[in-house]
């Protein structure tokens, strides 16, 4: 029987849905991404509106310039900062505080001239003082890129608009690497405040709203009253939203809650795609083993050329690729990106997967036996990756130990010289000179037995001093060597992927794990 | 009482501080390359190192633990390594969201295990049986399957309810509402079998009792026996089991804060862990131990309350 009581009962309950399901207005997380860009189509200025939702895979470290981190944090760094310099998507760089700029010619001397209509948010206005303190605070500091500044010998104002940065030697990434965090301007005032990493004071198109903000979860931002640049203020509000969960962002967008996310995990794009959202999409890293021990300190036979051509031949790209990546990126043979000169695609056809081939040079080399090689292990790289190189070097006789350590650990066993061989991800920079300062030369971080060659010292040097024909060819020159020496054994170029749903569009930001904030705006 | 309950609290006291020390070293002797960590494969070696500096990395680990036990028993924590953020703001603004949803669970819990336990035990039958299966279907099932399924149904395709995040009920009862509900069904499910199962035994063998028979041949009615007697009689070992599911409610939130992208004690634990977050880490190792503490005292108070068998005093 129904009675009236659990009709009643019944009746509650769904009264309840229904009130929650028709529940709408200031507590709905529906995002309200407008439909109109910032310039209307008579190129009239429209005024912000609405809300867009990005989501991020990381919070905010700090929010002081002078430590602060770049790539997947860059968008809450350009919302609140602006930089000397900008990059286009396809990395030139453009004027940003700085108007123009020009080297002397020893290439030691950058002068440039910054605007005089910025003001930070606490009123001060952007000046060259400004810009020469923040840049010595930054290289003093401990951002992850602190070190980018590293031939900068002093940074000093000519006057109110003209700053001046002196160079213990010439450094062509400068530029490129004033238009990322080392170019962030904070305002001098705000340098001894108690909250300096939790409330940035810059001059960016938006201010950070603290109390909307939940550190660590969602960060927000409202739009900045006469910023000088309102072409790129195209949203009243930004709420940047981590996600520490792949599903958690794939429930988020396919739900409608965001308007663009960077994906952790490239491998739920069918499913994003077929929520009617866009790719947006570029290569970032190499993956691949580095053979960090050509001289053979830890693991005599990797100082032998045809040893490490033979782990170069037994490795299965195609295979590595669909395994550990789901297909998405493209299988490489070299260290340099696409978009550099030095890039040859020629190249990535030189250690074709031949065990044959492979086994013939171990026993060339004398290694017929093979030999023990150590590897260290983590699961941040995945389940696949390892026991498929620990199979594939066995078939050549190379019995892989792999040495499960802490995820903390990883780089720092790697760096400190205690494996001749490991799986890694290294950025693709800007720049061949960055590139060879950062794996290549002695000193480099990534050259972790600091192993000296001479000809790749010289190659390195003509990239740093030489004219753009000079360092073009010794590039190319460089990149040749590198592969014929079997310097690693790259693998493949990751995807890096950003989606967006139908009223947002993106760009993606060569060599940045997130296209830059500008570049995301309402579609057309 | 009033001895009771402060010797209660100094052992509690006590056990926190064990439970911190024991943490602290457990944590600092196995943390890694913490600066490396912070600032990634791209930064220079040394940077890593002036971090190490900065963070007082290179301190031996009984200075470092010194300092933060003094600092703790001040009330400062610390701030997060990886955002800066201190530690007692970063636990305390996400303590109130975990607690919501847990709490919102053990309500949801308590009532529902409690009709489902009630109904099994005095009508057997069908709705005994139906009892057992769901029951053991609650408990097999994760509460992250659910979640992930219900998210499917109610947020993604029928869009009745928010897929993740969480709004806060001082801004919006009904986004609120909208915000918690799944979260609150999935962490609910396995908890509501194993209570159920508990209310149902302890009423089945208070109904066996002969007070019971007595009370009935008064001609008491059969829904005063039930509700008053018998269902007082057998809530000792019904919120006994509730008070250990509120302790497992915080650590099963860790998977559905997660999974609903929900800035809550359980998010933040597994991201300070994976990271090495160690100084959250050890706020959240202390916050957590002191709520245990708080929470058996109040179940053995309510123990007392609604047993008087049992009154501690």
């Amino acid at each position: 029987m129904f009675t009236r009581k659990r009709a009643a009962i019944v009746a509650t309950i769904a009264a309840a849905a229904i009130t929650l399901a028709g529940c709408s207005g200031s507590d709905s997380e529906e995002t309200t991404a407008p439909t109109t860009g910032a310039a209307t189509s008579d190129g009239a200025m429209a005024a912000p509106e609405g809300t867009l939702t990005l989501g991020t895979l990381v919070p905010v470290t700090t929010f002081e310039a002078a430590n602060a981190a770049w790539a997947n944090e860059s968008p809450y760094m350009q919302a609140v900062y602006d930089t000397i310099l900008r990059a286009d998507p396809d990395g030139t760089i453009v004027a940003g505080l700085a108007t123009d700029w020009s080297w002397d010619d020893t290439n030691t001397v950058l002068t440039m001239t910054l605007r005089d209509d910025v003001v930070f948010t606490d009123g001060n206005p952007v000046d060259a003082d400004a810009a020469a303190q923040s840049i010595l605070r930054f290289q003093g500091g401990t951002s992850p890129q602190a070190s980018s500044l590293r031939f900068v010998e002093d940074a000093t104002a000519v006057d109110a608009q003209t700053l001046q940065i002196t160079l213990s030697a010439p450094d062509p990434a400068l530029t490129t690497m004033l238009t990322q965090n080392a170019g962030m301007v904070e305002s001098p005032a705000a340098f001894d405040s108690a909250d300096i990493a939790t409330n940035p004071v810059g001059s960016g198109p938006y201010t950070f709203n603290a109390e909307e903000s939940v550190v660590g979860d969602s960060y927000v931002f409202d739009v900045k009253a006469d910023y000088w640049k309102p072409e790129d203020q195209y949203y009243e509000k930004i709420v940047m939203k981590v996600f520490s969960d792949a599903t958690a962002m794939l429930n988020a967008i396919q739900s409608g809650q965001i308007n663009g996310a960077k994906l952790a995990d490239n491998t739920t794009i069918p499913q994003i795609e077929g929520a009617g959202w866009d790719i947006v999409s570029g290569e970032l890293n190499w993956a691949g083993l580095l053979l960090t021990d050509r001289d053979g300190a830890l693991t005599p036979a990797l100082g032998d050329v045809r040893v490490r051509q033979a782990i170069n031949y037994a490795l299965d790209r195609d295979g590595l690729l669909q395994a550990a990546a789901a297909g998405y990126g493209t299988v490489t043979e070299q260290i340099f990106p696409t978009f550099s000169t030095s890039f040859d695609e020629s190249l990535d056809a030189t250690y074709t997967y031949d065990v044959e081939k492979a086994k013939q040079l171990m026993a060339d080399a004398g290694y017929a036996d093979g030999f023990d090689l150590t590897i260290p292990y983590t699961p941040a790289f995945g389940a696949t990756i390892f026991p498929i190189v620990e199979q594939q070097l066995g078939e050549i006789g190379i019995t892989v130990e792999l040495d499960e350590i802490a995820v903390t650990d990883y780089i720092s066993g790697i760096l400190g010289q205690k494996y001749s061989a490991a799986f890694m991800q290294l950025q693709q920079d800007p720049s061949d000179w960055q590139i060879a300062q950062f794996q290549i030369v002695a000193a480099a971080a990534w050259n972790p037995f600091n192993i000296e060659d001479p000809k790749v010292e010289e190659l390195a040097g003509v990239l740093q001093t030489g004219t753009p024909e000079e360092a073009e060819a010794a590039g190319k020159e460089l990149n040749a060597y590198l592969v014929d020496q079997a310097w690693n054994a790259p693998l493949y170029r990751n995807q890096s992927t950003f989606v967006t749903d139908a009223n947002t569009d993106a760009q993606f930001q060569v060599v940045n794990a997130y296209p830059y904030l500008w570049t995301i705006k309402p579609t057309n | 009482m009033i001895r009771f309950i402060i010797t209660r609290l100094l052992n509690g006291v006590v056990l926190l501080f064990a439970v911190a020390t024991i943490a602290f070293f457990l944590l600092y002797w196995g943390a890694g390359d913490i600066a490396r960590q912070i600032l990634g494969a791209s930064a220079s070696q040394e940077t890593v190192d002036l971090k190490a500096e900065q963070l007082g990395l290179n301190e031996p680990v009984f200075s470092r633990y010194g300092e933060w036990l003094s600092n703790a028993i001040h009330g400062d924590l610390g701030a997060s390594w990886f955002t800066n953020q201190p530690v007692t703001e970063a636990i305390t603004s996400r303590m109130g969201v975990t607690l919501s949803i847990v709490i919102g669970t053990v309500i949801l819990t308590a009532i529902v295990a409690t009709i489902l336990g009630v109904s099994a035990a005095r009508y057997g039958g069908w709705r005994d049986r139906t009892l057992q299966v769901v029951s053991i279907l609650g408990l097999a099932i994760p509460g992250f399957l659910i979640a992930i399924f219900l998210v499917r149904i109610f947020a993604i395709e029928l869009g009745w309810l928010n897929a993740t995040g969480y709004i806060d009920f001082t801004d919006s009862f009904t986004g609120w509402l909208k915000s918690v509900t799944l979260p609150i069904i999935a962490l609910s499910i396995g908890a509501m079998a194993a209570v159920a199962q508990q209310v149902r035994g302890a009423v089945k063998d208070a109904m066996r009792q002969d007070w019971v028979r007595t009370l009935r041949s008064r001609g008491i009615s059969e829904n005063r026996v039930v509700y008053k007697h018998v269902l007082r009689n057998a809530s000792g070992p019904a919120l006994a089991i509730l008070a250990l599911q509120f302790v497992g409610l915080l650590g099963g939130a860790v998977i559905v804060e997660k999974v609903f992208a929900i800035p809550g004690i359980g998010q933040i634990s597994v991201t300070a862990t994976t990271q090495g977050d160690l100084p959250i880490v050890m706020g959240i190792v202390v916050f957590t131990a002191a709520l245990v503490v708080v929470i058996n005292l109040s179940i053995d108070l309510l123990l007392g309350f609604v047993n008087p068998k049992v009154r501690l005093s």
